[in-house]
């Protein structure tokens, strides 16, 4: 009754329709996606329980074959460990860094345009790029790093750390891991800085403005206000360079392949040279699902954090 | 028939009943005034006259036709908004130009219509030597011509006005409420105006309709609503300083603050009542002196009294005096549902 | 050359040169503004541990690039024979230079990675930006359902995704064509760009949309006439940083594509430009620097309103 003309002439007006505009306007990018990952990601979970290889694409199913035979490889276990352990020691780092430069970075000061620009560099640069320099850092024979503890007498035949002329970065099981977890650090840093810098500056004027009248000094305002506040989107620069770093393999592709022997091979880089490089999809699907439950309870655990950050 | 017309129109947010059940029919070229305080409903039944939002029940009609399904475009009327909502990156031109293009699809405009039909409400609003600017660049005042100038180009059958003044500072404020009256009535347009500020209200509309709570209170000319209000709340709602209300065991009664005076001031003292008041404080206001006390029997009800200056009467701080208000001055209303009861219906009671 | 030679055989004098001179003058033209007072003296020592913070995280961010430089030009002599890593002791040379554009795959590389990255970011437009607009204004809660399963879409990591993804691409036969990655690459910078463009979009004032709906425009014309102009910086940076996504994309890009000349930047420069295990380091490094001095000016240049979208993005409109 109330709505006489759209009854009349329902199709005319539907571009001005709220609901039905935002449908249409939606629907596409939400097709596409659920599309592009949805299937696959069904399609991982159904490789994972199947027999399929690069040569035979049948699917058979298999069970939990592919999940025992994953879980009993001693390798796969080392593998899973190093992820899990370069993922939390790189994230201490990262956190800690991330809030000095924070910090720094929403202070003026002079030349912070070129000092930003430098800093933001190893997040700017592609993985596998910047990653090819910190390559060239690592040598075993030309390391710049090495030439200058040379210089400065931690190595060579009188060295403090060894007697060669070399540390082997990238060949020591112990110093691969460092070097790994450094070049992690490195490049993920500036990206969590960037997040904390926006909680930062967040903050209303009139709440530092208050914390200034009421005397409150610089080191009292950041421990008392300033990072009470922005815990929550803390919380979700840490979960989301979680995920990222548990979701890549670029730096270890670049610098080691895994080496020495597993010291430094993660599930992403495992995956892909079971999988892609030796034919056997199944199992290379069931080691990517190995760290989804993780993945997802993190991603949720962001969700949370987020929507609690909101509401305040 | 009515230009516009709303049957029963209700609104409901979630649980909240922004709008609940409007009955208004406005006239061909007058000014209405919505008034109320915030919250009470008045943008969002502007809002749904505008076609912005779609009522929960009921009906709109413009010009005899049903227009509640229809959007915005579709209902001939214009609308300029509390924040004058130009378009950031068109300069004046172009932003009165913006109606006449969008709906060039219906009535087919050139080029050289469209810059007569521009020029021509500038020249009206006097705005013709900003057409080069950019919104930015103008003052608040001009910013509100311009938004008025992109309201009108298209004569619209109904021009909507969500606070347009709430921006501008005090001083300009007046000025341009005149020239807004002044030009509605030359151009003879109707014109339905929302704002919160009785002052606003009462200078501007030629009917008032108060609202509380998204229903209507009371509609008429400021003069009626003010010196007959339909109940407990615009009584107190307009007026500044409010309505005095003193309540009694069956009804609540009051008087507005300029109507009660010291008893030798009074008219007919005979025809009126008397009070025993006890001045607490005094306030000179310049023209008047505004004065804080309490009723004989009603020592909880602050009582205010607003006599002119230039009677030379003592009024002293901490003593009685006794005041007088004329019986037809004095307005009952129902302690229950807050409702105005004739004064004859009282005889046994008073 | 002749500049760039010289710079190069002066490069750490020239650094703490220049930088030198930068602070003196800073502190010349503080002491002319201020005095040469004891309080101007006493304020520079209190703020030069800040200073020397900001030196120091500067130094290990720049380390690779600075080295990256330094080395690209050193002959072979110079590079291997007597490790001085970090002066010249024989000229430099532009041949490593040369023979990066002339004797590789490297301008197909970044042939490659340009039509992926154009076609990517067209693609993502078209998909967000009305997607965005969607969730930003006219959806209400299932709209913002949908936005979070999209970002919890977006954080399914591609490791997880690239083994049925290298079979969906084998089947339809889209190995080694550049379409797989277009196809694929919206996968995130859909997501991506939907998040960052809803922040714009937000910002906003709703009442200029709601004229252009008096004004005679339906939602989509007042979309396209009024919020889309009025967003244009927003959408640039979204343009830019939805582009280095796809440059940064290493998984996909080494998955997929297989054949050298085919390859983009990512996966092209760190496993082409190495012959079994004979690394050539001039213009590897070269190669590297030449991609990451102008991503990392884009990254400067549109930070604040990366950031800025991020915000809005996150607060309730």
């Amino acid at each position: 009754m109330a709505s006489g003309a759209a009854v009349l002439n329902p199709r005319r007006y539907l571009m001005d329709d709220r609901r039905f505009v935002g449908v249409i306007f939606l629907a596409p990018a939400l097709l596409y996606i659920l599309l592009l990952v949805g299937l696959p990601f069904l399609l991982a979970i159904a490789f994972g329980f199947s027999d399929v290889t690069v040569g035979n694409t049948e699917l058979n199913f298999v069970g939990f074959d592919n999940f025992v035979a994953v879980w009993e490889n001693d390798i796969f276990r080392q593998v899973f460990s190093n992820t899990v352990m370069f993922t939390l020691i790189s994230q201490v780092f990262i956190l800690i860094f991330a809030n000095i430069l924070a910090i720094i970075f929403t202070q003026e000061f002079t030349g912070k345009w070129f000092a930003r620009f430098i800093f933001i560099l190893p997040w700017a640069t592609p993985v596998s790029l910047a990653a090819i320099g910190w390559l060239w850092m690592f040598d075993t024979k030309y390391s710049p790093i090495d030439y200058l503890l040379l210089q400065t007498g931690f190595l060579g035949p009188k060295g403090i750390l060894s007697n060669s002329r070399n540390l082997f970065w990238l060949a020591n099981p112990a110093l691969s891991q460092i070097s790994v977890i450094f070049v992690q650090v490195w490049r993920m840093t500036p990206l969590a800085t960037v997040i904390l810098m926006a909680g930062l500056s967040s903050i209303p004027t009139d709440i530092l403005d208050q914390a200034e009248v009421d005397g409150s000094r610089f080191m009292r305002t950041l421990l008392q206000i300033k990072l009470p506040l922005i815990l929550p989107i803390m919380v979700i620069a840490l979960l989301f360079s979680m995920i990222t770093m548990f979701g890549d393999m670029t730096v270890v592709y670049v610098l080691t392949r895994g080496g020495p022997v597993d010291y430094t091979r993660i599930i992403g880089l495992y995956s892909f040279q079971i999988g892609i490089e030796g034919g056997n999809l199944a199992q290379g699907a069931a080691m990517a699902l190995f760290a989804f439950p993780l993945l997802l309870a993190l991603a949720l655990l962001m969700l949370r954090t987020a929507s609690r950050a909101e509401v305040r | 028939m009515s230009l516009v017309e709303l049957q029963g129109i209700k609104k409901f947010f979630d649980n909240v009943r922004a709008v609940d059940g409007i009955e208004l029919e406005i006239e061909d070229g007058e000014f209405l005034v919505i008034l109320g305080p915030s919250g009470c409903g008045k943008t969002t039944l502007m809002r749904m006259i505008a076609g912005l939002e779609k009522p929960t029940a009921g009906q709109i009609f413009i010009g005899g036709e049903d227009v509640t399904a229809l959007p915005p475009r579709k209902r001939g009327v214009s609308m300029v908004f509390q924040s004058y909502a130009l378009y950031p990156h068109m300069n004046v031109f172009n932003n009165i130009a913006f109606p006449l293009k969008a709906q060039s699809r219906e009535k087919k405009y050139d080029k050289r219509a469209i810059r007569d039909k521009v020029e021509n409400t500038a020249r009206l609003l006097e705005i013709d030597m900003l057409l080069d600017r950019r919104p930015r660049q103008l003052s608040g005042g001009q910013r509100q011509r311009v938004a008025i100038a992109r309201a009108m180009v298209t004569q619209p059958a109904v021009l909507l006005l969500d606070e347009p003044l709430s921006n501008l500072d005090a001083k300009l404020r007046a000025n341009a409420r005149d020239e807004l009256k002044e030009f509605q009535r030359s151009s003879n347009i109707t014109a339905v105006f929302v704002t919160h500020d009785q002052i606003e209200a009462m200078g501007l509309g030629d009917r008032i309709v108060v609202m509380s709570q998204g229903k209507i209170q009371q509609i008429g000319t400021p003069q009626f609503i003010y010196d007959d209000p339909a109940n407990e709340f615009v009584a107190t709602f307009l007026g500044s300083p409010s309505m005095n209300i003193l309540r009694s065991e069956v009804f609540s009664f009051g008087f507005r603050p300029e109507n009660f005076l010291p008893k030798t001031l009074a008219d007919n003292p005979e025809n009126s009542r008397i009070f025993h008041y006890y001045i607490k404080r005094v306030e000179y206001l310049g023209s008047d002196r505004l004065l804080y006390g309490y009723v004989h029997g009603h020592d909880n009800e602050l009582t205010l009294a607003k006599v002119p200056s230039n009677v030379r009467v003592a009024l002293d701080v901490d003593c009685d005096y006794e005041f007088a208000v004329h019986n037809s001055d004095i307005k009952f209303f129902d302690r229950q549902s807050g409702q105005r009861i004739e004064q004859q219906n009282l005889q046994g009671v008073v | 050359m002749a500049l760039l030679i010289w710079i190069l055989q002066n490069f750490w004098s020239l650094l703490v040169l220049s930088f030198a001179t930068l602070v003196g003058l800073r502190i010349a033209y503080r002491f002319r503004k201020y005095g040469a007072t004891r309080a101007e003296l006493s304020h520079i020592l209190r703020r030069s541990p800040f200073y020397l913070v900001v030196l120091i995280f500067c130094f290990f961010a720049a380390a690779p690039f600075m080295i990256m430089f330094l080395h690209s030009f050193k002959v072979d002599g110079d590079l291997y024979r007597r490790p001085q890593p970090f002066v010249y002791r024989q000229d430099p040379t532009l041949e490593h230079l040369e023979s990066l554009f002339t004797n590789t795959a490297y301008l197909d590389f970044i042939r490659n990675s340009v039509v992926v990255g154009i076609a990517v970011v067209i693609i993502t437009l078209i998909l967000a930006l009305p997607a965005a607009y969607a969730l930003a204004r006219l959806t209400g809660r299932w709209g913002e359902r949908a936005g979070i399963l999209m970002f919890l879409v977006y954080l399914v990591p591609p490791t997880l995704l690239f083994i049925p993804m290298f079979r969906i691409v084998v089947m339809l036969g889209l190995k080694d064509s550049p379409l797989a990655l277009i196809v694929v690459y919206p996968s995130f910078t859909v997501p991506f760009s939907m998040w960052l463009l809803q922040g714009f979009f937000k910002a906003v004032p709703p009442e200029l949309e709601e004229a252009a709906l008096v004004d005679g425009f339906n939602r989509v014309e007042a979309f396209l006439r009024v919020v889309l102009p009025l967003s244009l910086p927003g959408i640039i940076s979204t343009i830019v940083f939805t582009f280095t996504l796809t440059l940064h994309e290493f998984i996909y890009a080494l998955v997929f594509i297989t054949n050298t000349s085919r390859r983009t930047l990512s996966v092209g420069v760190p496993t082409e430009l190495i012959l079994g295990d004979v690394y050539f380091w001039q213009p590897l490094l070269a190669a590297a620097l030449i991609i990451a001095i102008p991503v990392g000016f884009a990254y400067n240049l549109f930070l604040d309103s990366l950031v800025q979208g991020f915000t809005m993005g996150a607060v309730k409109g």
